[in-house]
């Protein structure tokens, strides 16, 4: 009997025992998405991050921005790239200890989109018709804003509909197997076949119009940030530098296309729907532009933005 | 208040059961040796120490019992928090939370890395030998730029009382807090802040909705927690003050002013940044610049600083006093962080629910009208029974029938004829009396769970006795099931679902596949067990071979069967949960899975709740109908 309960309490004690001691970061790890081209790629190819923070570099893809921070406050990320801005207010929401850097890219409707299939014949003009019918979102995500807003611009009631949780590959299975009627999504493969069957409810321009934009951000662990500040600026610095590349013509869209794991063609169809910001824009967008502006609108906690890193 | 009466009551439950075990173990001594299963009989007392030590392992963790015992402890440690977060980058540069000086480390790695591109440099052949001293040289030049930010007698008598500026606020701060009257509150300022922390609430989640807006107050409620958030506001300043010193004496700026002029130059002679020997430059350039931005200082410079941080840290865990050990010892494996705006626990509190938030949670999600995601976790509506007439009757009947369906007149008016009547009749579009079925979350799972296991029983029984009896079934039906049994079911799950769909029809079809297998698995170990004796003696009594199946063999592998069935259920269920991750509107695994994007902890404990509660009830319906319908099991 002593000796289970001298077990029970070594046990207790081993669980109380915080290791506290950090180290100094010997490897960053980094969140990405395929699917989801930007300048970077090119440098992430030629390991030229590795270069610019002085320590390896490890990229990971994900599927969705909810899962990278997941990730994050499991201690396994230490830098989110083009995290979409949902995800990011849903996490500081929920009081995870993560901060916005820097925005990774602004884009129209043409990376994330709601596409209905031609077979449902609904259309902007009858999108009322969406009510009482199933329709497939990646809840949590860019996509969800996205369809909540169309939803808006077309008089439709979504609290009528069925929706269903699917992430962007299932949703546009779902569509092209008739399951669903419209599916959200976002990714160029995934909008690729979903359009194969249907159309987007909402073209870019009418988006536009209607004051639907998406924003992709860079997001970092507090902890990361505070002991590795050096490491934050030169990471955004470098991403600045690429996307000043790109918007020069120089990138090397091979690299890319590659790391991206999309075909060149496509890639730049889905990259001429993306705006990547000078730093002079990013500082104005989070100050006080489109940025400020969707975070006020989500009623997110203030103070999770800082400016400090960019060049 | 709940959560401290439960405390004591599982404590002394456990102590008190301990007790009267040992107890009970002395009296057995006698006549129970060791290995009699007798002694294994028994010990409701033994379930209980088993429970509540489960119930308290979860008060703990959770840090219910914290909250229970000192409310507002979460709320101090929040401001402690504060002042922790503001100490943390400062902390980093020195031998305080790390093993080296951050400025010791620096140079440590940014001189391998220069190390490292000389060897590259080195090495290459596609860099041209007079490029090749060049690139040799800014490097030499970006190590040589180090000593003159490491050395004491360059450092800038600007920077140098800087510091000691900096230094000085640091102890003063240390002084003012170890004061009891710090930081001076006016009577008005104190009746703002109270009336301000009143607002925001207690330290537990949202009992009024799903989703938890403030769990953690963050306005100091008590004077200690004051002391600190004032504290933190001073050494954020602080902080922010430092890190914009950096040493930059004139010696190093021109030196780093010319290196940056020079690889300028140097690259512009190339036609694309792209070119090797332009990008090695590039890359020499990218760590003098970061030498450049971190600080680093001669290695005596920040002494007192880093000592003054030291008496602070220390004045400041001595001035937590029994919140301390609040902290070490009610909030285990983490603790109250701080990070930006909000407060935030951190460790298990987050992940593992309190027992309280957890029980009104679910006592909100139950309430009908709020339920999840608008549907009830279980609940009943009305239905009218002809839905079922027509989902029973096919449509087609109306169709067969002579004559035409009705065609407006020139009114506008539809008049219904007989055929119209009989496929509002088919269709179940008519009104009969209503009764009341269940519906919502739990209730779909439950469906789907039922649905695949009977559809599984009523194909997987006969066939598995025929795979039992006969040697052409055997054959046939052998490698078929035997190919598709190994494969886990979830491996199916994305193929049924996009070949099926993602309703009801493809979740059902996936459990009936994981109980098929089991089930003809079950029904023919049991067919082929039959004593041959058992069926000789039918037989020379005349019995018919549809006799013999249905009085013999038949009773005699139900045992198996229903061990089969047991089996069955805890498998779909684990399917199903998955199945609905996959894509869903409704059910339990919909719920978790939606949960977990909006990080709603609380509610993905109460569905594994559900889910283990569900399983159980299953399981022990089974057993007992084991037990009432077939007495002779193990006994043949």
């Amino acid at each position: 009997m002593k000796k289970i309960i001298s077990t029970v309490l070594g046990i207790l004690f081993a669980f109380t025992l915080n290791a506290s001691v950090a180290n100094a970061a010997s490897e960053v790890r980094v969140a990405y998405f395929l699917e989801w081209p930007s300048p970077n790629l090119e440098d992430m190819n030629k390991k030229a991050y590795s270069k610019a923070l002085g320590v390896p570099v490890k990229w990971t893809n994900f599927t969705n921005g909810v899962a990278m921070t997941d990730a994050m406050l499991a201690g396994d990320i230490d830098i989110s790239y083009s995290q979409g801005l949902m995800p990011y207010i849903n996490a500081v929401k929920a009081k995870a200890p993560i901060s916005l850097v820097d925005v990774a890219m602004e884009y129209g409707m043409g990376g994330t989109t709601c596409v209905t299939s031609n077979k449902s014949g609904i259309t902007k003009a009858n999108a009322s018709e969406l009510e009482g019918k199933k329709v497939a979102v990646p809840l949590g995500t860019m996509a969800e804003y996205v369809f909540t807003e169309s939803m808006k611009i077309v008089g439709a009631d979504r609290k009528k509909m069925d929706v269903i949780a699917m992430d962007p590959e299932e949703g546009a299975a779902a569509l092209v197997s008739g399951d669903v009627v419209m599916a959200c999504l976002f990714g160029g493969n995934s909008i690729k076949s979903a359009t194969s069957v249907g159309k987007r409810l909402l073209t870019v321009d009418e988006a536009r119009a209607g004051g639907i934009m998406g924003i992709d951000i860079v997001s970092v662990t507090n902890k990361f940030m505070k002991e590795n500040p050096g490491m934050v600026k030169s990471f955004v610095e470098l991403t600045h530098e690429a996307n000043e590349r790109y918007r020069n013509g120089k990138s090397d869209l091979k690299a890319m296309s590659k790391e991206s794991e999309m075909k060149v063609a496509d890639m730049k169809d889905t990259l001429s729907g993306f705006k990547f910001l000078t730093p002079k824009e990013t500082k104005k967008s989070m100050k006080r532009g489109n940025l400020s502006k969707f975070l006020k609108g989500f009623d997110t906690p203030r103070g999770t933005v800082t400016t400090k890193f960019l060049p | 208040m709940i959560t401290a009466f439960l405390t004591f009551l599982f404590f002394f439950a456990i102590i008190g059961c301990i007790l009267y075990g040992r107890k009970l173990i002395r009296t057995e001594k006698i006549d129970a040796v060791f290995g009699n299963p007798e002694r294994a009989k028994g010990g409701v007392h033994w379930v209980i120490v088993g429970s509540s030590f489960l119930l308290l392992v979860w008060l703990y963790y959770s840090w219910d019992i914290a909250k229970s015992f000192f409310p507002r402890s979460a709320n101090e440690l929040c401001q402690v928090g504060k002042v922790n977060e503001s100490l943390l980058s400062l902390k980093y540069l020195f031998p305080i939370k790390e093993r080296q000086l951050k400025s010791t480390s620096v140079i440590k790695t940014e001189t391998e890395n220069l190390n490292k591109i000389l060897l590259e440099i080195d090495k290459t052949d596609k860099v041209n030998s007079q490029d090749k001293v060049k690139l040799i040289n800014f490097i030499n030049k970006t190590k040589n730029s180090i000593p003159l930010l490491t050395n004491e007698n360059l450092l800038n008598n600007e920077t140098k009382s800087k510091i000691g500026i900096i230094t000085d606020k640091i102890n003063n701060l240390t002084d003012k807090f170890t004061r009891s009257d710090y930081p001076n509150e006016s009577p008005e300022e104190e009746i703002k802040r109270i009336d301000a922390a009143k607002k925001e609430g207690n330290w537990s989640s949202s009992s009024t909705s799903i989703e938890n807006t403030i769990e953690i107050p963050s306005i100091p409620k008590t004077k200690r927690g004051l002391k600190f958030q004032a504290a933190a506001v001073e050494l954020n300043a602080i902080s922010d003050e430092f890190f914009e010193l950096r040493n930059h004496n004139e010696q190093y700026s021109s030196l780093l002013e010319n290196l940056k002029k020079e690889i300028k130059d140097f690259r512009s002679q190339f036609d694309s940044a792209e070119d090797i020997t332009s990008s090695f430059a590039k890359d020499i350039l990218k760590i003098a610049r970061r030498i450049e931005y971190a600080s680093i200082f001669p290695p005596n410079t920040l002494k007192d600083m880093q000592g003054s941080i030291e008496n602070f840290d220390k004045a400041q865990k001595k001035e937590q006093g029994g919140l301390r050990w609040v902290d070490i010892l009610l909030f285990p494996s983490g603790t109250i962080i701080s990070s930006g705006p909000s407060c935030s626990e951190q460790g298990s509190g987050r992940w593992l629910p309190k027992p309280s938030d957890t029980v009104n949670k679910f006592a909100l999600m139950l309430n009908p009208k709020v339920g999840f995601k608008q549907i009830p976790l279980i609940w009943y509506e009305m239905m009218d029974v002809s839905k079922i007439v027509g989902f029973i009757l096919p449509d087609w009947i109306a169709d067969i029938l002579p004559g035409e369906y009705p065609v407006h007149n020139e009114k506008g008016e539809v008049k219904p004829n007989f055929k119209s009547k009989v496929l509002s009749f088919v269709t179940g579009d008519f009104k009969l009396f209503k009764i009341p079925i269940p519906t919502g979350h739990i209730w779909d799972s439950f469906l789907r769970v039922f649905l695949g296991l009977v559809a599984g029983i009523i194909v997987g029984v006969p066939l598995g006795l025929f795979m039992g009896l006969n040697r052409f079934a055997k054959g046939f039906f052998d490698p078929l099931i035997e190919l598709y049994r190994p494969v886990p079911p979830l491996a199916w799950a994305p193929l049924v679902i996009s070949v099926l769909g993602i309703d009801n029809l493809g979740k059902v079809f996936l459990l009936f596949m994981v109980s098929l297998s089991i089930m003809i698995i079950s029904a023919r170990a049991g067919a082929s067990g039959t004593q041959l004796s058992k069926i000789h003696a039918a037989h020379s009594l005349g019995a018919s071979r549809w006799q013999i199946l249905r009085h013999v063999i038949f009773p005699n592998s139900l045992p198996e069967i229903l061990t089969g069935i047991r089996v069955a259920t805890g498998m779909c269920w684990g399917t199903l949960v998955a199945a609905e991750f996959l894509a869903g509107t409704t059910g339990v695994g919909f719920v978790e899975n939606v949960a977990k994007k909006y990080f709603q902890y609380e509610v993905i404990w109460i569905t594994i709740f559900i889910m283990g509660m569900l399983g159980l009830i299953f399981d022990i319906t089974i057993r007992k109908i084991i037990d009432k319908t077939i007495p002779w099991r193990g006994k043949g």
